[in-house]
């Protein structure tokens, strides 16, 4: 496919706002695609590389202006590109309006390297250059990696510069996401899109799901599975209560949140796993690592490649969590654990300085079979196997249950233990890849509410100044009350006149605005977190509390104790 | 098999002329000597050079083609005295190149030459003018050109015989006209291109100031400049693409 063409359905697509008229122009599009149909499912979402792959361009702006100046004609500097984004706001209006093309190439006159003297450029070609582009490494990289742009934007005109600045910048913005293409491919290859939709979780690449779908349909998309070296997205949580937890499934699989970052394990004792890079036979080329953003972090997490290479003797896909931990084996804020993640020098070094290890909690694949449409329970069983004895140690145990006090006891554990809390899953849910569904949890407490007196006010400022408006809220203890923290918030004009009549029979004395209140009334109070402070006599205060209601049927007696305050405070 | 012993300086010279356009380069391992051939990732610019092996103090080859990293010997090559000698062999089981620069060792992983890009043809072109011009005056035809503009047109005036240099800039110009007493020599014919000051400035940095520069220019054509390099043991083209003259 010409460049041209592909970038005058592109300027279409971005013409149309109905997402029915846009789904319809991509199917065409892809439908039109030819050979370049790997290449054109990816440029159309603005995607030069598969998600799966690590691979960037490395491109900012200022190399791409300095890049679209050279190729803009007479003394046109990068400066002048950047005047006129930051103007018109759009790097492809502006590479759009420049009159590319001076450059005549040697080709021209019979001395190519290679390269056709058609001044057409072709999709091809640009995904050419732009993987040499991105092939460019060391001293005078720079300079490379703005030549190659400079020629692409050369031999381009009009809408061809238009979306090849966008394309370079991940700046494509013509109104197609993933589903828009997801659809599309199953448009325009009649597939089901649901086919389409799984094959892409396993694969995370949009172009070869496009042509499995063409040459194969729908049992070809059944029959594409994971790929020991090609990472899949990350199922991720949402937050929520072990009440909701317990109310969906009966039984919740708990298990501890650690506090690490996440990594995904490949591996394969036959080899052939590795990016080319490394030596062919090493334990690069049986294990990678990729991090959530499926970026390749085997390198700096030497410690776990040695981990997995000890410990499986079978193909295994495995999700998990690296955590930092201490000499005394308790584990280290999270940053310490980023530190090691982005280690590209002195590998060895920052592995003195902080010592990684590997929990696993999921299996996607062992010894040949994909595993992501099984049940967690049994994936976990699988992982256990995978693990062996060897692996023991790094297995994040998995506890079934249906009673909220033991959940409370796992979580307590768990918070001892200096992690973060704990994940509350389904237990008969399927893995499934890159999305954030209810099927896993990171538990947030049931919200607790706070029965408090009220020993204190003050009076209202302007229009309420008759009323009284901000209420001090203290907790029972055994000899009186301690003061906890003021509620202004989340009551209603009339509710507040209603307050005022309530208290206004208690009031002890008044000072200024200050009105001293005689324990009486209990509010129940809504709030985000307890913390200690020296402003209230208790030594705590409610972040954010909020009025919630009276509780008329609670005496300052029934009210909640300091006790309950700290125990509270200790469980946050 | 490649063992052989160059001066510094000698060395240094013949990597910076292709350096100036390139970051990787084929070297081909000739019984005479060494060929370099290499275009600029854009197309625009390349270098056509050949090294004698009568400009090493030794020279051994049973032939062959190996891949460098420019910059990489370049840095090496820059821990010499210009004087001091280069030793370089090429292991072939490894298909590393030992360099030795007095008790200095050091070992370079080459680049699979397959992975480097295709070598460009050198083509005849038959341009009408020729102007034989030292080193230093195109120097200060380019250094004043950049002054203003970004382009630099150079021609022949065929009638009253001179070649000249033409710059615009957005407000200032320069102009610079060389006659048949100021250059080594003139073949007038017709000449007027247009060329992008980049290219050139980076291939002015490689043309020694001393150096006799045969540059041959067309209509709207490629300019080729030949010079000699290592007193005479090397040869050096330069051609580049010109700009098309619309304004």
């Amino acid at each position: 496919m010409e460049l041209a063409a592909f970038a005058e359905r592109a300027r279409a697509i971005e013409a149309e706002s109905a997402d029915g008229e846009i789904r319809e122009r991509v199917t065409d599009l892809l439908t039109a695609a030819n050979d370049d149909l790997p290449v054109v499912a990816r440029y159309v979402q603005g995607r030069v590389f598969p998600a799966h792959d690590s691979t960037k361009l490395d491109i900012g702006p200022s190399l791409c202006y300095e890049a679209i100046a050279k190729a803009a004609g007479r003394n046109v500097a990068a400066d002048d590109v950047e005047a006129r984004v930051a103007d018109v706001g759009d790097v492809g209006e502006v590479a759009a309006n420049y009159d590319f093309g001076g450059q005549q190439g040697l080709a021209a006159f019979g001395a190519g390297g290679g390269q056709s003297d058609d001044d057409g450029l072709t999709v091809a070609e640009v995904d050419a250059d732009l993987r040499d582009l991105a092939a460019v490494e060391g001293s005078g990289s720079t300079d490379t990696k703005r030549d190659i742009l400079f020629s692409l934007f050369n031999r381009s005109e009009g809408d061809e510069a238009r979306y090849l600045a966008r394309l370079v910048l991940s700046e494509m913005r013509i109104g197609v996401g993933e589903g828009a293409v997801r659809d599309a491919i199953a448009d325009a290859f009649d597939v089901p899109v649901e086919a389409v939709e799984r094959a892409l979780q396993v694969t995370n690449d949009y172009g070869e799901v496009a042509v499995v779908a063409r040459e194969e349909g729908g049992s070809g998309l059944e029959s594409l599975g994971l790929e020991i070296g090609r990472p899949v997205g990350a199922m991720l949580a949402q937050a929520g209560t072990v009440t909701d937890a317990l109310d969906d499934w009966e039984t919740a699989a708990v298990e501890w949140k650690y506090d690490g970052a996440r990594v995904q394990v490949h591996h394969d004792p036959a080899g052939g796993v590795g990016d080319g890079a490394g030596e062919s036979d090493g334990p690069n080329d049986r294990t990678r690592l990729f991090s959530r953003n499926m970026e390749d972090v085997t390198d700096p997490l030497p410690e776990i490649v040695e981990f997995v290479e000890d410990a499986l003797d079978a193909p295994a896909i495995l999700d998990g969590e690296v955590v930092a931990v201490a000499d005394d084996g308790s584990p280290l804020p999270f940053q310490e654990v980023l530190r090691r993640f982005r280690r590209k020098h002195d590998v060895a070094k920052a592995r003195e300085d902080v010592t990684v290890e590997f929990r696993a909690f999921d299996c996607l694949h062992a010894a040949g079979d994909d595993l992501l449409d099984d049940p967690l329970v049994d994936r976990h069983d699988r992982l256990e196997a995978v693990l062996g004895e060897a692996g023991a140690p790094a297995l994040s145990p998995l506890h079934l249950s249906d009673d909220p006090d033991e959940i409370a006891d796992i979580d307590a554990e768990a918070l001892d233990a200096g992690h973060e809390g704990i994940m509350l899953k389904n237990p008969e849910s399927a893995y499934t890849p890159g999305r954030r569904g209810k099927n896993w949890l990171k538990r947030k407490p049931d919200v607790e509410t706070l029965d408090l007196v009220v020993t204190g006010a003050e009076w209202g400022e302007g229009r309420r100044a008759e009323l009284l408006g901000t209420f001090l809220l203290s907790a029972r203890t055994d000899d009186g009350f301690e003061t906890l923290g003021k509620v202004a918030t989340g009551i209603t004009d009339e509710e507040l006149e209603a307050l005022s009549d309530l208290l206004e029979p208690h009031v002890l004395s008044e000072d200024g605005a200050d009105v001293d209140v005689e324990p009486a009334v209990v509010f129940e109070v809504g709030y985000e977190e307890i913390q200690p402070s020296p402003t209230y006599s208790s030594g705590y205060a409610l972040r954010f509390p909020r009025f919630l209601g009276v509780r008329e049927d609670k005496d300052p007696d029934d009210a909640d104790s300091l006790e309950r305050v700290e125990r509270l405070a200790e469980r946050q | 098999m490649f063992n052989a012993i160059v001066s510094a300086d000698t060395l240094r010279t013949t990597l910076d002329s292709v350096s100036v356009l390139v970051d990787e380069c084929k070297i081909h391992l000739e019984a005479d000597g060494l060929e370099i051939r290499a275009v600029d990732p854009a197309n625009v610019g390349m270098v056509d050079m050949r090294l004698s092996s009568s400009a090493f103090e030794s020279y051994e080859t049973d032939g062959g083609v190996i891949g460098v990293n420019l910059s990489r010997l370049e840095d090496i090559a820059g821990m010499a005295d210009a004087d001091q000698l280069v030793h370089l062999e090429l292991d072939e089981e490894t298909r590393k190149l030992h360099i030795a620069i007095d008790g200095l060792e050091y070992t370079l992983a080459l680049i699979d030459p397959d992975s480097i890009r295709q070598e460009p043809d050198l083509p005849d072109l038959d341009l009408a003018a020729e102007i034989v011009i030292e080193g230093r005056d195109i120097d200060r035809a380019v250094t004043a050109a950049d002054m203003v503009s970004d382009h630099i047109a150079l021609g022949v005036n065929e009638g009253e015989e001179f070649f000249y240099v033409d710059a615009e800039g957005d407000t200032d110009d320069v102009h610079l006209e060389l006659t048949r007493e100021d250059l080594i020599d003139l073949t007038a014919g017709p000449a007027h291109s247009l060329f992008s000051l980049d290219y050139l400035k980076d291939m002015n940095k490689a043309i020694p100031k001393d150096a006799e520069v045969r540059m041959e220019l067309g209509e709207e054509f490629p300019v080729k400049m030949h010079f000699d390099i290592a007193e005479g043991e090397g040869q050096v083209t330069f051609m580049l693409a010109p700009r098309i003259q619309s304004d």
